[in-house]
């Protein structure tokens, strides 16, 4: 019941936003401009070829500038808000988690809750207006959304571990920072937000398929273009399953050890 | 029983590796590191009664703040025990949770990017503070801290005396019964230094909490503790109230005199030493175990030299807290 | 002369901090030659899955992404700490070096040494001998000298664009947040022949972020494309003048930004 008397607690990021029009505005130039040129880019890509590593134009276009637009679900600023792991590490402000009646593990979560939801909400909003503009193709049957929508709530959930993890490896290194934008890059670079993966060579796709990151976003985002098949849905429903509940019952194997590393600064 | 503190012999060990020097020391420390067991806190006990302000004192690196790790329910010690509030703060945290408050000097608990109200209310919830009880205590705080003039800014704006004003706001919302309070008003002009001191007052007289205060600033001892306890080298040196250390190390005095003669040969009475001498200025102190009272000292300087002026100095807290850290010793034992 | 001594002997001793964490260093090392391999299979795989892109012919068309990544290696090297300086004047820094008797961009420049650039270069090399064993252009004398004459142009117009982007955040703490897009849209759309996006896209990656004049058109002068960039050949050709005029002005801006600096709250 703690969890929902923390709710303010989940709203943290997306308000501190509100608070700072400017960088509202500049989110949403980035998100129109990025989608414009990944459009182009990918219109000009196809203006000789009508299908290439199985995808079509429409497909390719579609998938990029969902992309875009899920970069909303994947990351909001809690830099600026001075409220990532490391930042907090750094100042020695972690303590205070470790001093409330909400468990850290709980209020991490909570907080990514709240962004998810709030970064949904845009997402929505410009799929709503790139649908209508018709940069982007709808799905082609009812079966195809939902399934989609499943896939990209799994997704999500690899997600929020994986960048959990990522917080977590904090509370061990103090200088990570090099491993950090390794994980990161490759977490991007993998899950398909940069290119959909089927233009990767093979042997790229074979090791994406060990890796938790094209769960996130490349499976949901193949159902929905129609690049991974109905009929082959279910197998990738599981896959994305089996990584949640992997990643879950280690993140939280990490949070008990967490626990004991938190001696800050000072005697 | 409600509010107190009991501390019996805490321990608390860390196994560091140490680096070897030079390339080659760093690979052999790769392989096989050396390991330094550091002793931060040993064998300390102590209470706290409820409703008592205890000032814990000690050099940097005593092991103050590990205690008060422990105590908080961050660190597990690695032998000893402690209760707050009857609870046992590392092996029921959340428990133990709702029973304190703790405001970490420099450190901030507020959200950084977000009006310092939305703090409060973010907290609130944490804590499953009910709204009116809520407001009632904002209001209470306001009164001392004058915290409403700029609770809607966001906490990056504010300066470090409004910010840690709010962060003492934040660490009582919840109405705890003890607070732990780290170096609290480190770099602090002296008009909030004085607010946040009669804010604490009020709380402990009134409200009835127990305090327990970390800092380095001798007129806070003063003005706000009636315990004091003085760790060093993780162990615990002295443990009574103000008057008894100053009974016990406040013997030292100064007698400052002018004396009109500038070139006088100043042989100091018995029991009586020359400090310095600058010129017609001298300073005179005590001298061994017999030295008389700062008073008898005075009556004898005036009888034995023609003084244009003199003046006494008392030795204030600093002084004592100086002589006792040195009578305790490198080893810790004595006191 | 004191300077550049000075400059050095403080380069040297950031080198050696960066050893003191090895595991670091060479994690640094890595990422940075990870990050320019993945960049480059991203980029390869693409320009040779769409083959005669833009009229490009396969072997000229790596000449891109090579300039546009030797020209970064060479700004992160040189004068790569102007990105994300963001962060260290919010923490103050820039306060620090005010009060000391050297140019504050020299002391940004001097913060530490970017182990990643070391990755970064090595694969960039690499793409680059790639890309100039696979073309079947003949590499005469000029065109060497002019091909290394629009790398510097390139790394300068990039730190030119990075300054400007320290400038805003001299002022504005949320400026790094453009900081970050622009080293986003730099790596990913400074690698293709710009002729394939409709004419007001390239227009805008040329006249609104002068993206084309990093990688594009030196490629496609150096190729013989430089009549189909859309943008007279002239200017297209003068793409290292280009970035030379813009670090300076970028520097002008730096230093009218620092007069008018106010310091950092809180």
């Amino acid at each position: 019941m703690a969890v929902l008397h923390a709710w303010r607690a989940a709203r943290v990021t997306p308000l501190g936003e509100l608070h700072a029009p400017p960088r509202m505005t500049a989110v949403l130039v980035r998100l129109v401009v990025q989608v414009v040129l990944v459009a182009s880019l990918w219109s000009g890509l196809y203006a000789n070829t009508s299908s290439s590593a199985g995808m079509s134009r429409e497909q390719a276009i579609t998938y990029a500038v969902l992309a875009v637009l899920a970069s909303r679900l994947r990351e909001l600023d809690q830099y600026a808000g001075r409220d990532t792991v490391i930042q907090h590490m750094h100042f020695g402000t972690i303590v205070y988690w470790y001093l409330r009646p909400l468990p850290p593990a709980r209020y991490h979560a909570l907080r990514a809750l709240g962004e998810q939801v709030y970064g949904a909400a845009w997402a929505l909003a410009g799929y709503a207006v790139c649908l209508a503009v018709g940069v982007v193709e709808p799905p082609r049957s009812a079966a195809v959304a939902g399934v989609f929508v499943v896939s990209l709530l799994l997704g999500q959930l690899v997600l929020y571990h994986v960048m959990l993890l990522l917080d977590q490896m904090c509370f061990w290194t103090v200088r990570n920072s090099a491993a950090m934008l390794i994980l990161i890059f490759a977490q991007n670079l993998m899950s398909g937000v940069y290119a959909p993966l089927w233009f990767f060579p093979e042997w790229f796709r074979t090791l994406s398929t060990f890796l938790p990151f094209q769960a996130t976003l490349n499976v949901p985002l193949s159902l929905y273009v129609g690049r991974i098949r109905l009929s082959d849905a279910g197998e990738q429903l599981a896959i994305q399953a089996g990584w949640v509940v992997l990643l879950h019952l280690f993140t939280r194997f990490l949070w008990r050890r967490a626990a004991r590393r938190v001696i800050s600064q000072g005697g | 029983m409600i509010g107190s503190i009991e501390v019996r012999g805490l321990s608390r060990t860390f196994n560091t590796t140490v680096r070897r020097p030079g390339f080659t020391g760093a690979l052999r420390s790769l392989v096989n590191p050396e390991r330094v067991v550091k002793h931060a806190v040993s064998d300390i006990s102590f209470d706290v009664a409820p409703g008592e302000l205890l000032a814990l004192l000690g050099p940097n690196g005593a092991g103050k703040s590990t205690t008060i790790k422990i105590l908080t329910g961050i660190l597990t010690p690695t032998s000893g025990e402690a209760r707050v509030a009857g609870v046992v703060p590392y092996e029921e945290r959340e428990r133990n949770a709702r029973n304190i408050g703790a405001v970490f000097g420099q450190r901030t608990q507020l959200w950084w990017d977000l009006p310092v109200k939305e703090s409060f209310a973010i907290l609130r919830d944490i804590y499953d503070v009910p709204k009116a009880e809520h407001a009632a205590r904002l209001k209470e705080f306001d009164e001392i801290l004058e915290l409403s003039a700029f609770w809607d800014t966001r906490v990056r704006h504010l300066s470090l005396g409004q910010r840690v004003r709010c962060d003492l706001a934040a660490a009582l919302l919840h109405d705890p019964m003890v607070v732990f309070l780290d170096e609290p008003t480190i770099g602090m002009d002296v008009v909030v230094k004085e607010q946040v001191r009669e804010f604490l007052r009020h709380q402990v007289e009134q409200r009835g909490r127990t305090v327990l205060l970390t800092t380095h600033d001798m007129t806070e001892v003063e003005r706000l503790a009636e315990r004091v306890v003085l760790i060093n080298h993780g162990r615990l040196v002295l443990d009574g109230t103000l008057d008894e250390i100053r009974r016990k190390y406040g013997s030292t005095w100064q007698v400052r005199a002018t004396l009109a003669d500038a070139h006088t040969d100043v042989v100091p009475p018995p029991g009586i030493t020359v400090l310095r001498q600058d010129g017609p200025q001298v300073v005179f102190g005590p001298d061994g175990a017999d030295a008389p009272t700062v008073h008898q000292a005075l009556k004898a300087v005036i009888e034995r030299y023609e003084v244009t002026g003199v003046a006494i100095d008392e030795a204030d807290l600093e002084d004592v807290m100086r002589a006792a850290y040195v009578h305790a010793g490198p080893a810790g034992e004595g006191a | 002369m004191n300077a550049v001594r000075t400059a050095w002997r403080i380069t040297r001793l950031n080198f050696r901090s960066q050893l003191e964490y090895r595991t670091e260093f060479l994690l640094m090392v890595a990422i940075g030659a990870i990050w320019q391999v993945s960049v480059i299979v991203f980029a390869t795989v693409l320009l040779t899955r769409f083959t005669g892109m833009g009229g490009w012919d396969s072997s000229e068309v790596l000449l891109i992404p090579a300039t546009r990544m030797l020209a970064h290696g060479l700004f992160v090297l040189f004068l790569g700490r102007m990105h994300g300086v963001g962060r260290f004047i919010q923490e103050g820094r820039i306060d620090i070096y005010l009060l000391r008797p050297m140019p504050v961009h020299r002391q940004v420049q001097l913060q530490y040494f970017p182990t990643n650039a070391i990755g970064d270069l090595t694969v960039a090399v690499g793409l680059m001998v790639g890309a100039l064993t696979r073309s079947r252009l003949d590499w005469t004398a000029g065109r060497i000298t002019y091909l290394i004459v629009c790398l510097i142009g390139g790394m300068l117009l990039e730190a030119a664009l990075f300054t400007a982007v320290a400038c805003a955040s001299l002022r504005f703490p949320a400026a790094d947040y453009w900081g970050r897009w622009l080293e986003e849209l730099l790596g990913t759309f400074g690698s293709y022949p710009l002729n394939v996006l409709p004419r007001a896209v390239s227009g805008l990656l040329t006249f609104g972020l002068p993206l084309a004049f990093v990688a594009y058109f030196p490629a496609a002068v150096l190729t013989g494309h430089g009549h189909d960039t859309g943008v007279p050949y002239w200017l297209a050709a003068s793409s290292p003048l280009l970035g030379v005029v813009a670090y300076l002005a970028a520097r002008l801006l730096w230093r009218w930004s620092l007069n008018h600096y106010t310091g950092v709250n809180g």
